[in-house]
């Protein structure tokens, strides 16, 4: 039993990492697509000959990232009535997430002591609540608020109570397993199955993980989807993979298009 | 079936029934209110109703309009070709091979929607109209993502009810379809508002192109007259060759009346530093503006010239808005001319989808040597006027001005500093609208509109999709609206520009309060110290 659990969880890691990365490699490998980005603020263009100046604000783009991710910013400014619980449930993720690397961290290379350990059960409740909390206050928002129910499809109402159950399965699980520690005795009813249970649950969000909505952050800032501005040079590498793409056959069939033929060749009649 | 405030809850489902049944019929009493002077002062309904006779033959089901003129099927069997032809079109959309210009952000705004509807609040349309659910911006989006899933994807019965497969593919569908994508302005406030990065207004406009580049449907207006006609002729306005050497001439005698002398306009000057390319719109409705340019530019002393080439003299490229092939077969044109004119570089005069198009869009286009060295007039007026290479007197301009920012400039293209440095310059009673700048509101006539008047469209561009600049204008001069005080909105965008006289023209606001409108540099040429009559005549045309 035991055995089958480890594999499924240790199988599920495997999985979330190649499916990650077969999908981000997809989504880099599509085409190169036309100069669309919306723009933050100034760009190049409000410069005489933009081409002659440097152009590299990756720095710029990755600062800006980095706040949008720890903070929700654009929840914040443009719906500040759903961030409050969105970012309750976020934040709480974010410290879930440290608080397993906190625990790795000090099993692995470091001897645990109590107060640290304290202060680790103290950080895993905190989160909790804030993820819980926030998990309740979206759910009862979707289902509640006009606007926000409209479109949303039935598969995602289950998404939520979903991950509700995993936060409360996980937080049953550590108390039996450090209950002892705490020399709780109602721990000591807990069925020793919390623990491995614990285990395939995590292992089914991280099979889900790769086709939520947290991985289009990658897409969107790291491939140059909506901000990025970089324009096309003479001899870049932007300019190389055009080119292949104005080789690719035309199929449209509109009257306006020839058939049979190239893009290149279309365009330039 | 709906108006007024007993309003009835639209579903999605109901795009694809009742297809002799308008969605929704708009009173004026849903519409967000107008400020004063113009509170209360409306028609019972913001666009008329459409003959019976149209209605017979035209579609017009989404909402009574018909902005596209979409014939009704004849047969069962038309319809069925039909369907088969729109499905066979969004395959090749969300294809790497048929739609690499666009499938990465297009497939990447389907999956990326988390249907929190911060768009909503952003869409002028939506707001203006009411918020009228067929405008949402997510409206078009979720049918068009809930057709892919069941028809595209096929993920089986189970998943298919999780995800909602209530729509059902018919001609009806697709019909209101073709009319909504011809309902956003593609300003695409909507993306910038989305904190996913998810942009309808691409999702808008890849619609228009499955449209236009697999079943051939497009309005007249943008598609036959549109690119096909500049492609032919050399100008969407029909303008030929001989014709704009004609109107030079005309030009010429403007600049000498006001200016008190006389100026040769370089044409087809070999070598010079600058093509200026203009709207061709600009020659046939607002002369003063290429004269503007012209005496700017010859007073500050510029190596420029204009092209009177097939394909020169005209900025603009409809298929920017619903057609990448016709898009691309224009940019690569107007490249050519400058290159046989051995000019450095191309600047666009005042006209914003062709600074997006041909200066940003295009550059995935232009490889090689056609990759030619492209730039906006605004950076170079900044520097003409900044740096005093022209005399300039702001007392000259000393009344009320406001700045509508074409959405082309800021939002999608970063251009934001220059025309207010300009103004702060040259015009002491410079207010802002608010919003403004990267936040503004799109003039409602945007992506075509502007130029699109088939059957009743125009009256509901006019009362709805304009209706938000409108609101802007009027309370940015709300302290000044005593029809002694000339008032000026400054709209730097050949389409912005007929957009915003149509609403400053159907409201009377000229007439009743002295609300007039030009571009930016008709301002710049009328402080010039040196002019003999003022530029600007404030007469209404």
């Amino acid at each position: 039993m035991g055995a089958i659990i480890f594999f499924i969880f240790y199988g599920s890691i495997l999985f979330f990492i190649i499916t990650t990365v077969i999908r981000v490699k997809r989504f880099i490998n599509t085409p190169v697509h036309l100069h669309w980005e919306l723009y933050k603020g100034s760009s190049i263009y409000e410069q005489k000959e933009w081409w002659g100046k440097t152009h590299n604000t990756f720095g710029k783009k990755l600062w800006s990232m980095i706040l949008d991710i720890i903070s929700l910013r654009e929840f914040y400014h443009r719906n500040r009535r759903f961030w409050y619980f969105l970012y309750s449930f976020h934040l709480g993720v974010y410290l879930l997430i440290l608080w397993h690397a906190f625990f790795l961290f000090n099993t692995l290379v470091i001897q645990i002591v109590e107060s640290v350990f304290i202060w680790g059960v103290l950080w895993g409740h905190i989160t909790t609540g804030l993820t819980f909390f926030g998990i309740v206050g979206i759910f009862i928002k979707r289902v509640g608020d006009e606007d926000l129910k409209i479109y949303y499809p039935p598969i995602h109402y289950l998404k939520w109570p979903f991950l509700a159950f995993i936060l409360l399965e996980a937080f049953y699980s550590v108390h039996f397993y450090f209950g002892d520690i705490f020399e709780d005795l109602l721990l000591q009813f807990h069925p020793n199955i919390a623990t491995p249970a614990h285990l395939l649950f995590a292992s089914v969000l991280l099979i889900y993980l790769p086709y939520s909505h947290v991985f289009q952050l990658f897409f969107r800032y790291y491939h140059s989807l909506r901000w990025d501005d970089v324009p096309n040079m003479r001899g870049s590498n932007i300019e190389k993979r055009v080119k292949e793409h104005l080789e690719r056959p035309l199929t449209w069939s509109a009257p306006h298009i020839s058939k049979g033929k190239r893009w290149r060749e279309v365009v330039s009649e | 079936m709906t108006g007024g405030k007993a309003r009835k809850k639209i579903r999605l489902k109901d795009v694809c029934l009742n297809p002799d049944e308008p969605l929704v019929t708009i009173m004026v009493d849903d519409l967000m209110p107008l400020p004063s002077p113009l509170e209360g002062k409306e028609k019972k309904k913001p666009y008329p109703d459409l003959s019976e006779d149209k209605k017979k033959n035209y579609e017009c089901s989404l909402d009574g309009v018909s902005a596209i003129s979409l014939q009704k099927p004849k047969s069962k069997e038309e319809e069925k070709k039909l369907v088969r032809q729109f499905l066979e079109g969004l395959r090749k959309l969300l294809s790497e091979n048929d739609n690499w210009p666009f499938c990465q952000p297009l497939i990447q705004s389907l999956e990326s929607c988390v249907h929190c509807q911060t768009c909503s609040d952003a869409c002028p349309v939506y707001i203006s109209s009411g918020r009228q659910e067929i405008y949402r911006p997510t409206f078009k989006s979720e049918i068009l993502r809930r057709i892919i899933n069941k028809y595209i994807k096929k993920r089986g019965k189970f998943l298919s009810k999780l995800t909602d497969d209530d729509i059902d593919l018919n001609w009806p569908t697709i019909a209101r379809l073709a009319e909504l994508s011809y309902r956003c302005t593609l300003c695409r406030r909507c993306a910038q508002y989305c904190p996913l990065g998810s942009d309808n207004g691409l999702i808008g406009r890849e619609l228009r192109k499955l449209f236009s580049q697999e079943m051939g449907i497009a309005p007249k207006e943008l598609h036959d007259s549109g690119t096909i006609q500049q492609l032919k002729i050399g100008a969407s306005t029909g303008i030929s060759p001989p014709a704009f050497q004609g109107m030079i001439e005309f030009m010429e005698d403007e600049i000498e009346e006001k200016l008190g002398k006389r100026i040769k306009v370089p044409v087809d000057k070999e070598g010079a530093d600058i093509l200026l390319i203009h709207n061709s719109g600009e020659f046939m409705s607002w002369i003063e503006n290429p004269a503007a340019f012209a005496i700017i530019f010859e007073e500050a002393g510029l190596s420029w010239t204009l092209s009177s080439e097939i394909y020169g003299y005209e900025a603009t490229n409809y298929g920017t808005w619903y057609d990448d092939i016709q898009f691309a077969r224009i940019s690569i044109k107007q490249v050519e001319v400058a290159k046989r004119l051995k000019v450095k570089k191309i600047v666009m005069g005042e006209c914003g989808h062709a600074h997006k198009g041909l200066i940003v869009l295009a550059d995935r286009i232009l490889i090689d040597e056609m990759n030619f060295p492209r730039e906006s007039y605004l950076p170079l007026m900044e520097d003409i006027v900044l740096n005093n290479r022209i005399k300039l007197d702001p007392q000259k301009n000393d009344f009320p001005v406001t700045l509508h920012d074409p959405c082309n400039f800021v939002r999608l293209m970063g251009i934001v500093k220059p025309q207010r440095n300009i103004l702060k310059k040259i015009c002491p009673k410079f207010r802002e609208m608010e919003p403004h700048g990267l936040e503004n509101y799109c003039c409602g006539g945007g992506s075509g509109f502007a130029i699109m008047s088939s059957m009743n469209f125009k009256e509901w561009r006019e009362n709805i999709s304009s209706r938000m600049k409108l609101k802007q204008i009027l309370e940015a001069f709300k302290d000044v609206l005593d029809p002694e005080i000339k008032k000026y909105v400054c709209a730097p965008c050949s389409n912005c520009k007929g957009a915003i006289r149509d609403i400053l023209n159907s409201y009377d606001l000229w007439e009743t309060h002295s609300i007039y409108y030009g571009g930016l540099v008709e301002l710049i040429a009328n402080a010039m110290v040196d002019m003999k009559k003022p530029f600007i005549d404030w007469e209404w045309h």
